[in-house]
């Protein structure tokens, strides 16, 4: 280009020079020299001209002529502001929309690690034919645990001595292990607070490439039960609750009553490791002890049966991954095979799982501990002295900080295989985790696939949202080529002229894709402020509904970007393409004529455009059908899932976590600080009444025990829902008796005293179940009075007398509203960690600070936790469903909106070219009605292939949503007659506007036209 | 009168410009006023080339790398701005002129079935 512009400085030289030369040719030839330069000046020819053409040749040609049809396409669209402006905002609807659910996957599921280097970090995850023989398990849901697949159990928790071997191998450039720390009681910065913890090993920071914001990171040195306990602080806690002030580094805090000094702040990017799950303050591991219950924590830092450790390496430029695999496989499966178990360790592992956060079910899901065999787990936290009987904590925790949800499932109950084996296996073999037939190996994932966190809860919703709202991208680009079909008929003359005076057909295509494009840009650039409103509100609606805000930072960056770009373009030629060909097809001669013979113009050139332009209707009312009848679906999912009869009251009902055991009380304090705080709530101006049990119902956590039933195989267990209570819960939570009786006073003192493992209990534990329970064990026998899970005294423990029916109560659902009502025992409530579940004689909102007074009352340094009420708690259970019920809604009313505006367009577009032919019509006595119907039958008969079309395919795909529905078969004929109803009214509404066009059109004014 | 004067003035093919200067440039590098006179002298002045359309031609030509401009003096030791014809302008007179030839040929034996 350097040449070009040097060719044309030169220019003017050169023309002045050749100018001289022919004058002094005229010169010598004998001209006067005035003639002699007018003739040389007039022979050279326009001066101007010649430069311009000069300039012309040097010019790069396609940029002078897109900016030759952007200004020509910007005249256009403004000489049509209608057609521009239903154009732009259709689009901007369909861009936006898809811009702001793939900006929420693109938060969620596609964000990179905010760590440095990201792409060398990897995952460990064991995996093995055979659940190995473990005493513990957690997992803090940064990833997916299966443990209770019967065939190849799979997780990525380690043991504390393996992650120290993994580490001392070197075989990648670093190590970092984690866990969830449990419920934290911050004391010493203000009033007492819950807060979030994460336990990470010394180098964990070091590893992931971190900085501290404030002070330091922890060191390696820092992580030994001798050094002085630090604390680094999440930069958003420091700035919400130390102000972002300074010297907030070396100030101490109290954890669980544990001093701990603030040594730093992580840098700003950095608030968890795992996508969705973000925590205030990261401890040393070895913090462990002191902030959790010593029989919680089990001495687990040194046990191989003991897997709580997720852990990343940091793979090293030079060792391929699959050697490093290698190595690390080959030191699990040596420590799997040969390492050496305790032998009060050994049993069936059973797991629980936690979710990162403490609600009132995770505090005690957090650790679940795997009983001996035969006949279940042992009691977590306090094991019963009485043996056989035990509980399981299942609970996953309220909803969405939740990670592994699906993995809390799994793990419910020690399979009966499980049981079955541990003693034969004792007796044969060594006790070893696995056995070389298990195969235990490790395998080394990308980090950034393998911590999933709470993306897995949020995939499909997601994945169905993003298809709902592809699919309305597709009935806007429909609709806008069918608004450009018919401009590009009304255009036809004027690209019969441009063709007929010399224009290229390729120059026609491209300045009508240039049109195109320039409605898809506008349209994207509006999208992107649709999809910024959008994407805030729905974060604003998940925040709204989590316990905790939901930390996922949606927002624009290039990826979002790059993708609205790309769409725009996509839809731009995808809707500009068919009629930009169309309209360079034109025969030129017909239509030069076409504005002369208008009879001509109806028949001819009219059946093909119009197949096109009804065929693209069809189309957008198929869609329309597909979302609205997948929206109906889940909007009737959430209905159902809200009339559930719960079984209790859940209005008026505030329920707060709280433990005491976090302020230092003990034992029987406990207990008495309970009744007291029971008694103190009921005598409450506007309570009804009050009690606690150890999770609430409808939280999502839920526990299970396994005990043996009289009369079934000695080595079969049978396993039933259980939950602790106080007194007053059924009365307070309004769960009626069916039969029997409530507990009293002597049954709590029975059930402290077979679970304070001193003495062997003497009498049975009472029970009272739920009908469930009676249908399922009990049968037609009268169920109070009955026994079941007495034991014998054998190596796992002495004799137990087992349980004893006392009562009998309805059917209540118990961790959430899908899951089947399930048999149930509720036992006199012994644990240390409770919710309370306060009955109010009118808005329970109102009565929260009341509560809160009175708690402080007793013990002001005790934290609340959760507090909230029954039917807000079942709504953040249901979550998920009402933000997909929602969107979906919207998104299936949007397609049906633009669905019926096409319709429209094509109807109004149609009247308007038959003006004459209505006219004529008229004139030969067709009545207003004749006309009416004409119009409106062809709309209808559109609307109606359409729907039909549009059944076919929902019947199709709907079942893919079937993992999604709740009581509502996924071909629901109320939903798709609803659904097909409502779109033939609102296309009868779209066609009438029309239609009332065309009987007002006068017969004269129609056959003068043209 | 006039139909001389109008068939001296015959308005050149679009295209053909930049034929004749090629072929010009075959003799030997010319200026920008030697190349018009060549043209106007060779054609026996029936091809009256308006010289200024030269300039674009030349342009155009130089930018297909057809041709090459270098500087140097004239005649009478002025400054002059030369062009010459590249190997690659040499093989694209050949196409041109067979090209013309065939056009020339098809158009005749149109014009003339008889012969």
């Amino acid at each position: 280009m350097r040449r070009s512009k040097r060719m044309l400085d030169e220019l003017d030289a050169d023309i002045r020079e050749h100018i001289e030369r022919e004058t002094q040719d005229n010169l010598e030839r004998g001209m006067t020299p005035e003639e002699a330069r007018y003739a040389a000046v007039r022979k050279f020819g326009n001066i101007a001209r010649v430069k311009e053409d000069t300039r012309d040749v040097w010019r790069v040609a396609w940029v002078e002529d897109l900016w030759q049809d952007i200004r020509y396409g910007l005249r256009m669209l403004r000489n049509s502001p209608g057609f521009a402006a239903v154009a732009v905002l259709t689009l901007a609807l369909g861009i936006g929309a898809n811009t702001a659910i793939f900006s929420l996957i693109n938060a969620v599921m596609l964000r990179s690690l905010p760590v440095e280097k990201p792409s060398e970090m990897v995952l460990l995850r064991w995996s093995a034919h055979r659940e190995p023989r473990i005493t513990g398990y957690m997992s803090s849901g940064d990833c997916i645990n299966n443990l209770r697949v019967a065939a190849n159990p799979t997780g990525c928790s380690f043991s504390e001595p393996m992650f120290r071997e993994i580490r001392n191998s070197n075989q990648f450039s670093g190590v970092a292990a984690f866990a969830n720390s449990g419920p934290l009681s911050l004391t010493g910065n203000g009033p007492a607070s819950m807060i979030s913890g994460q336990l990470v090993s010394g180098d964990f920071f070091h590893t992931l490439g971190l900085k501290a914001a404030a002070g330091r990171v922890l060191d390696l040195s820092d992580d030994s039960p001798s050094a002085a306990p630090v604390a680094v602080l999440n930069y958003g806690y420091w700035q919400s609750s130390f102000g972002g002030a300074r010297d907030a580094v070396g100030r101490t805090i109290e954890l669980n009553g544990a001093a701990f000094t603030i040594v730093g702040v992580i840098e700003q990017r950095f608030t968890g490791i795992t996508p969705g799950s973000d925590y205030d303050v990261w401890l040393p591991l070895a913090a462990g002890p002191r902030i959790n219950n010593p029989r919680m924590w089990d001495n687990r830092e040194d046990k191989v049966t003991w897997w709580w450790l997720t852990i990343l390496g940091r793979l090293k430029p030079e060792t391929p991954v699959l050697q490093a695999q290698a190595a690390i496989s080959g030191m699990f499966r040596n420590q799997m095979l040969h390492g050496s178990i305790p032998l009060f360790e050994a049993g069936g592992g059973i797991p629980g799982l936690p979710g990162p956060r403490g609600g009132a079910g995770r505090a005690l899901g957090q650790v679940v501990v795997g009983g001996p065999a035969p006949a279940g787990a042992r009691v977590a936290p306090p094991p019963p002295s009485g043996g056989p009987q035990g509980t399981v904590v299942v609970g996953g925790p309220a909803p969405p900080a939740t990670a592994g949800q699906g993995t809390a499932r799994i793990q419910a109950v020690p399979a009966p295989t499980a049981q079955g084996q541990a003693p034969s296996d004792a007796a044969s073999e060594p006790r070893t985790l696995s056995k070389p037939d298990d195969e235990p190996t490790v395998t080394l994932a990308g980090a950034q696939t393998g911590l999933t966190g709470s993306r897995g809860r949020f995939a499909s919703p997601l994945y169905v949202l993003m298809i709902a709202v592809g699919i309305i991208l597709l009935i806007a680009c429909s609709n806008v080529a069918g608004l450009m079909l018919a401009r590009a008929a009304a255009r036809q003359k004027e690209m019969a002229l441009r063709l007929a005076l010399g224009a290229g057909r390729m120059r026609i295509l491209r300045q009508l894709l240039t049109e195109s494009l320039l409605l898809a840009a506008t349209g994207g650039a509006l999208g992107v402020v649709f999809a910024s409103w959008g994407s805030n509100a729905i974060v604003s609606f998940v925040s709204n509904n989590q316990p905790r805000p939901l930390t996922f930072a949606t927002g624009l960056d290039f990826r979002v970007l790059g993708f609205t770009v790309a769409i725009s373009l996509f839809t731009g030629i995808l809707f500009g393409l068919a009629p930009a060909f169309r309209s360079v097809r034109v025969d030129v001669t017909p239509a030069l004529k076409e504005g002369f013979s208008a009879s001509a113009k109806i028949f001819r050139g009219g059946v093909k455009r119009f197949s096109i332009g009804n065929a693209l209707v069809v189309a957008q009312v198929a869609l329309a059908i597909v979302v609205l009848v997948g929206a109906g679906l889940l909007v009737r999912t959430l209905q159902n899932l809200r009339s559930i009869d719960v079984g209790f009251d859940s209005h008026n009902l505030v329920i707060f976590g709280i433990n005491p055991s976090l302020a230092g009380y003990k034992d029987a304090q406990i207990d008495s600080f309970y009744r007291d705080l029971q008694g103190r709530l009921t005598e409450t101006p506007g309570v009804k009444s009050a009690s606690y049990s150890m999770v609430p119902l409808l939280s999502g956590a839920m526990m299970a025990t396994m005990f043996h039933w009289p009369g079934t195989p000695q080595d079969r267990g049978s396993e039933s829902d259980t939950l602790e209570v106080g007194p007053n819960f059924f009365s307070t939570m309004q769960i009626p008796f069916v039969a029997g009786r409530n507990f009293t006073i002597s049954d709590y003192e029975i059930a402290a005293q077979a679970t304070s493992g001193t003495t062997p209990p003497a009498v049975p534990t009472p029970v009272i179940v739920d009908q469930a329970f009676v249908a399922k064990f009990v049968g037609k026998e009268n169920p109070v009075g009955k026994r079941f899970g007495q034991s014998e005294a054998s190596q796992d423990g002495p004799a137990s007398p087992g349980y004893e029916i006392i009562g009998v109560v309805r059917d209540t659902k118990y961790s959430d509203l899908r899951r089947e009502i399930s048999p149930m025992m509720y036992t006199p409530q012994t644990i240390q960690g409770a919710t309370f579940e306060v009955r109010t004689a009118g808005d329970p909102q109102a009565l929260v600070p009341v509560i809160r007074k009175t708690v402080a009352q007793i013990s002001p340094n005790l934290p609340l936790r959760d507090v909230t009420t029954e039917s807000q708690q079942i709504d953040r259970l249901l979550f998920q469903e009402r933000l997909v019920a929602r969107l979906s809604g919207f998104f299936g009313l949007l397609a049906l909106a633009l669905a019926c505006i096409g319709l429209y367009g094509l109807l109004a577009y149609e009247v308007a070219r038959r003006t004459r032919e209505i006219g004529i019509r008229s004139a030969l006595g067709a009545q207003r009605g004749d006309v009416l119907r004409l119009v409106v039958k062809q709309g209808l008969s559109l609307a109606v292939v359409g729907a039909v079309a549009g059944i076919g395919v929902a019947l199709g795909v709907t079942h893919y949503l079937k993992s999604m529905l709740y009581d509502v078969s996924a071909y629901d004929p109320f939903t798709i007659v609803a659904v097909s109803v409502l779109l033939v009214l609102v296309a009868l509404a779209a066609c009438l506007i029309p239609a009332q066009r065309a009987t007002n059109v006068d017969p004269m004014v129609a056959l003068r036209y043209e | 009168m006039s139909t001389k004067e109008e068939r001296e003035r015959i308005e050149l093919l679009q295209g053909t410009l930049d034929l004749l200067i090629l072929r010009t440039l075959l003799l030997g590098p010319a200026h920008g006023h030697a190349i018009a006179k060549t043209i106007e002298f060779n054609s026996e002045e029936v091809l009256q080339v308006e010289q200024g359309s030269l300039y674009p031609a030349l342009h155009r030509l130089i930018k297909r790398g057809w041709i090459s401009v270098e500087k140097g003096t004239s005649e009478n030791n002025r400054r002059a701005k030369f062009y010459r014809l590249t190997s690659k302008g040499r093989r694209q007179l050949k196409i041109e002129t067979s090209k013309w030839d065939k056009l020339v040929g098809a158009i005749a034996r149109i014009l003339r079935p008889a012969e």
